[in-house]
């Protein structure tokens, strides 16, 4: 392995305080009104989360790295979530199962994955093919406009950073990814890129073709670990052991395998859509070629193999990259850097680093921290 | 061009982070407004359409629902009517309806209930219907279930 070229920077405690003080009053505002509520499990959770938000962006300020800290935040996004929801799902119906009575009274709480599935039916008949509400109820408040609302917003913030710093799947084969010291396999073949791009067409039209959320029916590896449709016949038997398979294969096994996020790399029809705003988005990851060896650090430090010898010559990762910023931390040279499109290359790209982290940690801090903090609260009710 | 180039970046990563702000305080309300304007409805397989008529028993009601047809040949669920007979708590433990689903003034089917076991008998009395006989959930276009406070039965059409 090639040595650091550069000696590690890392910035003084003053400053990277001060960097850190607009996201710790962003967590003061987001966490007020459970910080002064009464209830002592609440309060515990809301500062837990907050000290580990603030701190965690503490040292994405101090060390200058990214992707080592913006881990923890996803990984405990990506356990704790399933965590409170099944949590939720029992206290309300003790099952993780969804019975047709729910599905009929519009009572299903919506999931982003779903969005690319609606967009035709939607457009041509007005009609949405999800058994929820269109808009939030006292029994459904994760309600379609609520939810859709919440992706665009965070679409037009994170791009498709939404799978770094937002989708609380992504966080479970992350997590598995982390564990092993290095990969059992290695070679992976590049064609499997495709594949997300073949799953995003195939359901997109399937579902305008059928009527139905086709991906959410028979492919949705999540369904094992938050809510499936409840098993009372042959079919739904088979769609269960579907979603078990692929959350064993593509979340647990493979991740530990390949140390890649490879439901996302392989399957994800959702990281696919959303790569499409990567072209929209403010922010992206360039590779200088003037400091490039190239060592292909970057190339196996990225979890979702983005970064090909192709895209090194053209100085961009592929469209698939989701701003985690793992080549940025591995890049022994600093020629993966943070970029404000149309700004020249590495002439700012702290200041872009900056700028597009805060954006992130702002959106995280509201969005996951709330999620972490409420599976949180559940917690320490056990103990407090 | 260069510099203007710059500057455009620059505002649109201004931009990005005044978004991040925003978000939670205007941003998802207004979206959430703006989808809700849409006039989109939830696809009438999981909603089961629009409201046709109601007919009014002595101690319950009966929302008829308007036939939701069969809307692309590779649809597998089947065109259905869907019927609810509301408050459920108001329902005897087994009774029987004869209902017209088209409004047409004549009776179209005889719906017999038991509503504890949650099992549907129909007979059709017309051509029209065909006899279905379901207990709980068989499809999405052949079921009886308790759907908050009603009993909702619904009848396959051909």
């Amino acid at each position: 392995m090639p040595d650091r070229v550069l000696p590690t920077p890392r910035r003084s405690i003053r400053k990277s305080l001060l960097l850190t003080l607009p996201i710790l009053l962003w967590s003061l505002l987001m966490f007020s009104r459970t910080l002064i509520e009464p209830g002592r499990p609440a309060k515990l959770a809301a500062a837990a989360t907050l000290v580990f938000m603030v701190a965690l962006f503490f040292q994405m300020m101090r060390t200058l790295e990214t992707n080592r800290w913006r881990r923890y935040f996803f990984v405990a996004l990506g356990f704790l979530f399933p965590v409170g929801f099944i949590w939720q799902l029992f206290a309300l119906r003790g099952s993780m199962s969804i019975p047709v009575e729910r599905m009929l009274s519009g009572d299903t709480p919506f999931c982003f994955l779903a969005i690319p599935m609606m967009i035709l039916p939607a457009a041509i008949a007005g009609t949405v093919i999800f058994p929820g509400s269109i808009l939030p109820t006292a029994s459904n408040p994760h309600a379609i406009a609520a939810m859709v609302a919440l992706w665009f917003a965070a679409t037009l913030v994170l791009g498709k950073g939404w799978c770094s710093y937002g989708c609380f799947f992504g966080g479970i084969e992350e997590g598995f990814a982390a564990i092993p010291k290095k990969p059992r396999i290695r070679r992976l073949d590049p064609r499997w890129r495709w594949m997300p791009w073949a799953v995003l067409a195939a359901i997109v039209l399937l579902s305008a073709a059928t009527l139905e959320p086709v991906y959410c029916m028979w492919l949705c590896p999540f369904k094992a670990v938050t809510e499936y449709p409840a098993v009372r016949s042959f079919e739904t038997a088979v769609q269960m052991g579907i979603f078990i398979t692929l959350f064993l294969g593509l979340v647990v096994v493979l991740p530990l395998l390949t140390k890649k996020r490879t439901q996302c790399s392989f399957l994800c029809p959702f990281g696919a859509f959303q790569s499409i705003f990567n072209k929209t988005g403010a922010f992206d990851i360039r590779l200088d070629q003037s400091k490039c060896t190239p060592c292909v650090l970057c190339e196996k430090a990225c979890p979702t193999m983005s970064i090909t010898p192709e895209a090194v010559r053209s100085g961009k990762p592929l469209m698939s990259c989701m701003k985690c910023g793992a080549c940025v931390d591995a890049c022994v040279r600093d020629a993966a850097v943070w970029h404000i499109k149309g700004t020249e290359v590495g002439a700012s790209s702290e200041r872009a680093r900056l700028m597009c982290l805060y954006s992130a940690w702002a959106f995280a801090v509201m969005f996951g921290g709330s999620i972490i903090a409420g599976t949180l609260e559940k917690l320490f009710g056990l103990v407090v | 061009m260069k510099k203007l180039r710059s500057i455009l970046g620059n505002t649109g990563a201004v931009l990005t982070l005044a978004l991040a702000v925003l978000a939670p305080f205007l941003l998802f309300g207004w979206f959430q407004a703006a989808i809700g304007a849409a006039h989109l409805r939830i696809d009438p397989t999981y909603s089961g359409g629009q409201i046709s008529h109601v007919i009014d028993r002595a101690n319950y009601r009966i929302v008829v629902n308007r036939p939701v047809p069969r809307r692309s040949p590779l649809q597998r669920i089947g065109p259905f009517v869907q019927l609810a007979w509301t408050p459920a708590a108001s329902l005897p433990a087994h009774f029987s309806d004869d209902v017209d689903l088209d409004g047409d003034g004549t009776p179209d089917v005889r719906v017999a209930i038991d509503s504890r076991n949650l099992s549907v008998d129909v007979t059709p009395l017309g051509p029209r219907y065909r006899p279905m006989h379901s207990q709980g959930v068989t499809s999405f276009s052949a079921l009886i279930a308790r759907v908050k406070d009603a009993l909702v039965v619904r009848i396959p059409l051909d």
